[in-house]
């Protein structure tokens, strides 16, 4: 069989340089057959690397240790469904999910636009295609996950037991499914460029594709800090490590496209800035997926150090170059057609927006890389870690989130000092009130105090858009209660589904806020009987037992849990020893509630019989869950409005 | 003054200030980033700033005190040592042999880095060696 997974995907490799060849051929000579034959070519290429997906995947899950990628990252013991994950686990699995991500991405572009004959979207389809030849290129000649060992070992190494979580089966997908995207917009950036491409009407479709992606990534870095949180076994849920930094650094520069496209939109400004967010965006998708996979930086993450760096490297380079090259060559068509009237205006405020969302991919970027820089530089080698991210990016993402307030509420061209006024006067008011009642409650520090002040802020405005939109439409609507918000929000889905993603990016500040000022800890080696206090609440030891599932043995111990004197019921905090990798487990319990997280860990037994507990109180951190679920189903009520499509179809833009 | 001006110089400053919190982020929270052998042979360390270590868990020298909890082994590149102490819980993945990644305080004097940050490498490369070669 491997031979056939090996053959599927040089096939997929001719296949995708044919479709850019002929495509290419077709815009050249005007002809729809080799358009035809190109496009074809992309549904083959998403067909054969389908069918290499099933053929691997059927290896790992029937447990074929002749094949190296098999033995590499799976054993007898493992699971069935973390088999089927560990497609995933390692560098080769991982570039053929991306493929298959990225071909399903060309075939679904290609049926989501069957119906228009025109050369541009076979343009798309041949950046797209362009982009695959360098994947399967990856996956025939360097990084094949169809090797055959010599000798089939008698058992498999295993999976890394970090990786056998649930979390882990939707997540790298879902993360994938985001960063994989960016090619379309991409590719529709290009084809823009090498077409000559006037109108708006892409600008549209670029902007629906991208909040497609962004969703998918934001929700994937979301269910990355999650995975971490309770699966690394620290208390926190975000490290800034590399890796996540790499998954942090599109979604920031994809978070400033989203809202700069606006200005493009409305007012034909800022092209040449926007195709190169979107390039931008994309190379750190490419980017990202480099650092995860070649292991030059040292992270958690970096299980694989590999031969694909180079190749990773070099791709960024050209194809930035190519991009950069296009922008220079057609100037001319991303002249603006309108000039910034005034600081103070919708348009100033998307403008700091981005220059702060770029400033912040960045400073993340920088600090990433940072002994790469300062060892050029300087000669000698710095680092900088969380302390540094915390230090320079917190008072920006404060500054973002002010401008959340303000930005939405701002009118285009030029804001009056009346709009102002009533615009801004009861959120600053709402602000300073919430501000006023946080300090005495605990909060100290500049960042803390203002970041209350944003959110209330923030909310205000929010809360304030909705009710001015009801009000506006009490007249020709029936709707009361809640029904006049959900017959609002089907009004102008986009708008009211922008607000209801901010409210969520909202609620994400103020988890973290918590989670962060009122963290507690508390440790202490306990003997049964004996109690570990930690804020409210109380952990008396009652024992510990062992316990066997399926590949590893459990320690546990049995901790009842009372808060303020009333019993909760009882968590069991677990060190797992896994059999194949006679490795450790930290595995955590958790109670949660809206308002706080009681997060414990065992430390171990130890050799007088007593046992090492450790336990935080995080407080609000389920906030940040519930805010990347209501900027997700935002996302969702913006991307379902087809209002300005349509408009923009008949415009024939 | 023109509104484009004053964009140009709101944005000055913006750009500005961020450029500031960045230098003296680095200034102020940068780590030497040193192999053990560099910082072994430094005859005077410098005056200021925390040091970041790659190396590996030398065998035979960790010593863990669950109950602190508090471990401390000495971390080697295979020429020299410099040994570490971690105040908190052994991470999964650590042990004798491993990749580690430390962060902290030098004392120069007696030879030891007061970590607060220990990251283990994930052992998973070196486990997959062993499997042999490919089929031809």
């Amino acid at each position: 069989m491997s031979e056939i997974g090996r053959l599927a995907v040089i096939l997929a490799f001719i296949a995708s340089c044919y479709a850019v060849v002929s495509i290419a051929w077709g815009l050249r000579t005007s002809m729809a057959g080799p358009l035809r034959s190109g496009r074809r070519a992309v549904w083959v290429v998403c067909g054969l690397t389908l069918l290499a997906t099933v053929i691997l995947v059927q290896a790992l899950t029937s447990l074929d240790f002749r094949w190296r990628y098999v033995a590499e990252h799976t054993s007898r013991d493992l699971p069935m469904m973390y088999r089927v994950s560990s497609l995933w686990a390692g560098q080769e699995g991982s570039l053929l999910l991306w493929l298959l991500i990225l071909s399903s991405y060309g075939a679904a572009f290609l049926w989501a636009y069957r119906k228009r004959l025109d050369p541009f979207y076979d343009a798309v389809a041949m950046v797209v295609a362009a982009v695959m030849v360098f994947f399967t290129g990856l996956l025939t000649f360097v990084s094949s996950p169809f090797r055959i060992l010599a000798t089939a070992p008698a058992d498999g190494n295993g999976l890394n037991p970090l990786l056998q979580d649930p979390g882990m089966m939707i997540h790298p997908p879902i993360l994938y499914t985001g960063y994989v995207g960016f090619i379309i917009p991409f590719a529709f950036g290009i084809a823009v460029l090498l077409m000559n491409r006037t109108g708006t009407r892409w600008i549209e479709e670029v902007r629906r594709w991208t909040l497609f992606n962004w969703m998918f990534l934001g929700t994937g870095i979301l269910m990355g800090a999650r995975w971490a949180y309770i699966e690394l076994g620290w208390g926190g849920y975000w490290g800034w490590d590399p890796v996540e930094n790499a998954s942090l650094m599109p979604w920031l520069v994809g978070t400033a496209f989203l809202h700069s496209v606006m200005v493009e939109q409305r007012r034909g400004m800022l092209k040449t800035w926007n195709v190169a967010l979107i390039v931008l965006t994309f190379e750190l998708s490419i980017f990202g997926t480099f650092l995860t996979r070649s292991g030059v930086l040292t992270s958690v993450h970096s299980f694989t150090e590999s031969n694909i760096g180079p190749w990773f490297m070099g791709f960024i380079l050209i194809s930035s170059t190519i991009a950069a090259a296009l922008i220079l060559y057609r100037k001319a068509l991303l002249e603006s057609e309108n000039r910034l009237d005034a600081v103070v205006s919708r348009e100033g405020s998307f403008l700091f927006n981005n220059v702060l969302f770029v400033a912040l991919a960045f400073a993340t970027f920088l600090g990433t890389v940072f002994p790469v820089v300062s060892e050029a530089v300087t000669g000698s080698k710095i680092s900088v870690s969380a302390p540094f991210f915390n230090r320079v990016n917190v008072p920006i993402a404060l500054a973002l989130l002010l401008l959340t307030g303000a930005g939405p509420v701002l009118s285009w061209r030029r804001a009056t000092a009346s709009v102002l006024k009533r615009n801004f006067l009861i959120p600053a008011f709402v602000g300073l009130l919430a501000a006023v009642i946080g300090i005495p409650l605990g909060l100290h520090g500049v960042y803390p105090v203002l970041c209350v002040f944003g959110v209330a802020f923030v909310a205000s405005t929010i809360v304030m858009e909705f009710a001015r939109g009801i009000q506006a439409r009490k007249d020709v609507s029936e709707a009361r209660g809640a029904m006049s918000v959900v017959s609002l929000v089907q009004k102008n889905k986009r708008r009211y589904g922008g607000y209801i993603v901010h409210a969520g990016m909202v609620v994400i500040f103020v988890g973290v806020l918590g989670s962060t000022v009122f963290q507690k800890e508390s440790h202490g080696p306990l003997r049964v009987g004996e109690k570990l206090a930690i804020g409210p609440y109380a952990l008396t030891l009652r024992g510990v037992e062992e316990k066997q599932v399926t590949n590893a043995q459990q320690t546990r111990a049995v901790l009842d849990v009372s808060r303020g004197g009333k019993s909760l019921g009882q968590a069991r905090p677990a060190k797992a020893m896994y059999f194949k990798s006679q490795q450790p487990m930290t595995e955590i319990a958790l109670r949660q509630t809206s308002a706080e997280d009681l997060y414990m860990i065992l430390g171990g037994v130890n050799d007088d019989g007593s046992v090492s507990i450790q336990a935080y109180i995080n407080p609000l951190v389920s906030f940040i869950w519930v805010g990347g679920l209501i900027m997700a189903l935002g996302t969702i009520i913006a991307l379902t409005d087809r209002m300005r499509l349509r408009r923009e179809e008949k415009l024939g833009g | 003054m023109g509104s484009r001006l004053r964009i140009v110089l709101v944005s000055l400053v913006i750009v500005g200030a961020i450029a500031y919190l960045i230098l003296t982020g680095v200034k102020q929270t940068g780590l030497h980033y040193m192999t053990v052998t560099e910082l072994a042979q430094l005859t005077r360390p410098p005056a200021e700033g925390g040091f970041r270590l790659d190396g590996r868990v030398a065998t035979g020298t960790v010593r863990y005190d669950q109950k602190l909890p508090r471990l401390s082994f000495q971390m080697t590149d295979g020429k020299e040592n410099i040994g570490v102490v971690y105040d908190g819980l052994m991470p999964d993945a650590f042990g004798e042999g491993r990749e580690v990644v430390v962060e902290g305080n030098y004392s120069h004097p007696a030879r030891t880095l007061n970590a607060t940050k220990l990251v283990t490498k994930c052992p998973s490369k070196y486990e997959a060696s062993g499997l042999g070669k490919d089929k031809a």
